[in-house]
């Protein structure tokens, strides 16, 4: 009961804090006090977020190596934008087209690739990214290589309830029995097996879900600029994602967010020296990689360090 | 008494390698049987083909009245088979509660949704699982590693939560591929006793595989003997213990003429 009671505390502190940052943002952005350049910077990393915590869930918790992730932002970018441009739809059905679009591809993506482990299934993945953008840039109806014009939609609002949606669904999974499932194919998927988990299934289910979340990216980010065609979604696309992921310390869903934040900020910063960004860029990954190796994170959770003895009360408390 | 697990003219080939010809076995309800044999003599192969790990080249397996060669392990698992592994395969980075956790929730009907939404039916059955967990880590005396991660866990520990892992399924019968393998001998005793214990208390049957004869005669009904993939003698432990043939595969002929 003590346990039960905790919770509500805990779960009404994340709500106040969630609200109020909310509110904050948005008074800002409405009084101008929050101009339009970091308007979009609030953008990238709330985007990055999103696809950083949808890759965690593939790569982190169920330890499938994928590297095709641009994959199905570039389905969830085109297949909103033709919802809005090409039919004049509106921008929420946009996103859920855009999401379940990018769940199909997952699927298709999933099942083939079950068999594969590590390196194997990192080139097939590699593969069907570059399938995606390479079929994109041959179909004429979204414009071939020079793609697609896309109004400005996305805003604060939508952003912040895409983010704390993709947070909420991947925390809860996470930690339930069906997150726990995720974890042991991760840890030794014989054993899974034999403990009754269905490799199938829950392979597919991952990357469904990683996928949903980021065809959703897709569709905020199409939206977000004026402009997206093929190029938007190549190889390093992926491999972005990718170093965020591991960045942040695989398996920590709050590195994830942590590494999407301080990445994109520091991508933003480094805007102001065009000529020696990505080398600054790349200096930054190889000290922390160097100096953190295990990540940002490690594997640990934000909680596991504020909160440290809450896990030990479960236990207790029987 | 009726038969709850029955092999007939069980046989697998790797190639050109015939590693298990023939091997005919069963299992009554309750029974506690050892599967004895050399080194390399197929006994881990026979488990294998037991939990649908690999799919035998010809025979057929008979579990509680249906066939169940070439069933995939997770679906043999909810069947009523659990095993555990000649070498250790806990999840390592999970905690030991986690490890049996992951094992309980085959007994459990929620889906991704209620766990992702939270719904009712989620919480009334992480509780369950949570309670019944705990409760055979108990039995297993693991209780007070609960929050440990497995990797951290003494060895003899981690043999026994791999048992624990295995009855969180709530098995019919058990399989236990060399679960005293690396231990001393008092670990062992310990460890025999554990598996008597458990066998009552969940009312289970169990086939154990065993490298070391000496160990098994003790608590098994029935010992199997396999060498060279086919079974070479069955019985009472007195009988398989004055079978030449055992004595044979196991000291090699030399050493039945210094015995003779």
């Amino acid at each position: 009961m003590a346990q039960n009671s905790d919770k509500k505390r805990v779960h009404f502190w994340w709500l106040l804090t969630l609200v109020l940052f909310y509110a904050l943002i948005q008074a800002g952005i409405s009084s101008g006090l929050i101009g339009g350049f970091y308007e979009n910077v609030l953008m990238n990393i709330g985007i990055y977020i999103i696809l950083t915590v949808s890759l965690h869930l593939i790569i982190g918790i169920t330890g499938q190596f994928s590297i095709g992730h641009a994959g199905f932002l570039a389905i969830g970018a085109y297949a909103s934008a033709i919802v809005t441009m090409k039919l004049d739809g509106p921008f929420y059905l946009a996103i859920i087209v855009a999401g379940v679009a990018a769940i199909l591809a997952g699927i298709i993506v999933g099942l083939p690739t079950l068999r594969l482990k590590g390196d194997y299934l990192a080139i097939a993945t590699l593969g069907f990214g570059e399938i995606v953008r390479i079929v994109l840039l041959n179909i004429p109806y979204v414009g071939g290589a020079s793609g697609m014009r896309v109004s400005h939609m996305t805003n604060w609002t939508i952003l912040f309830v895409a983010v704390v949606a993709t947070v909420w669904v991947i925390y809860n999974l996470t930690n339930s029995a069906h997150g726990r499932a995720l974890l042991a194919i991760r840890d030794d998927e014989v054993a899974a097996e034999s403990m009754g988990v269905n490799l199938t299934y829950y392979k597919v289910l991952a990357f469904a879900i990683g996928a949903f979340f980021a065809g959703i990216a897709g569709a905020l980010y199409a939206h977000n600029f004026y402009q997206i065609n093929p190029s938007n979604f190549g190889f390093l696309k992926s491999f972005e994602i990718l170093v965020f992921v591991v960045l942040g310390g695989l398996g920590s869903l709050s590195g994830a967010i942590l590494s999407a934040t301080f990445l994109s900020i520091i991508n933003t910063l480094l805007q102001s020296f065009p000529d020696i960004r990505m080398i600054l860029y790349s200096l930054v990954l190889i000290l922390v990689m160097l100096y953190r190796p295990q990540g940002l994170m490690g594997n640990k959770e934000i909680t596991d360090i504020r909160l440290f003895s809450r896990k030990a009360r479960e236990v207790q408390e029987r | 008494m009726s038969t709850i697990l029955e092999t007939k003219d069980l046989s697998i080939a790797f190639g050109g390698l015939k590693a298990v010809q023939n091997v005919n076995l069963y299992l009554e309800h309750g029974e506690l049987v050892a599967l004895i044999g050399p080194n390399g003599a197929g006994k881990t192969t026979v488990f294998n083909m037991l939990t649908g790990v690999y799919v035998p080249t010809s025979g057929a397996i008979i579990f509680d009245g249906q066939r169940i060669d070439g069933t995939p392990p997770d679906r043999l698992t909810r069947l009523g088979i659990a095993r555990t592994f000649q070498n250790i395969r806990l999840f390592h980075d999970l905690t030991v509660l986690d490890n049996v956790r992951v094992a309980y929730q085959v007994n459990t009907h929620h889906t991704f949704i209620d766990s992702i939404f939270r719904l009712p039916r989620f919480w009334k059955e992480e509780n369950d699982m949570r309670d019944a967990s705990l409760g055979l880590l108990e039995t297993m005396g693991l209780r007070q590693f609960a929050e440990e991660k497995a990797r951290n866990l003494p060895y003899g520990a981690q043999r026994r939560l791999e048992i624990a892992r295995a009855l969180a399924t709530r098995p019919k019968l058990l399989l236990l591929d060399e679960p005293a393998a690396g231990m001393n001998p008092q670990e062992t005793r310990e460890l025999m006793h554990t598996i008597e214990h458990v066998r009552k208390t969940f009312d289970l049957t169990v086939l154990l595989i065993e490298h070391d004869m000496s160990l098994v005669m003790g608590i098994s009904e029935r010992i199997y003997v396999l060498d060279h993939g086919q079974l070479i003698a069955a019985g009472s432990p007195a009988e398989v213990r004055s079978n030449p043939r055992v004595i044979e595969a196991y000291l090699g002929e030399v050493a039945t003429d210094a015995l003779a």
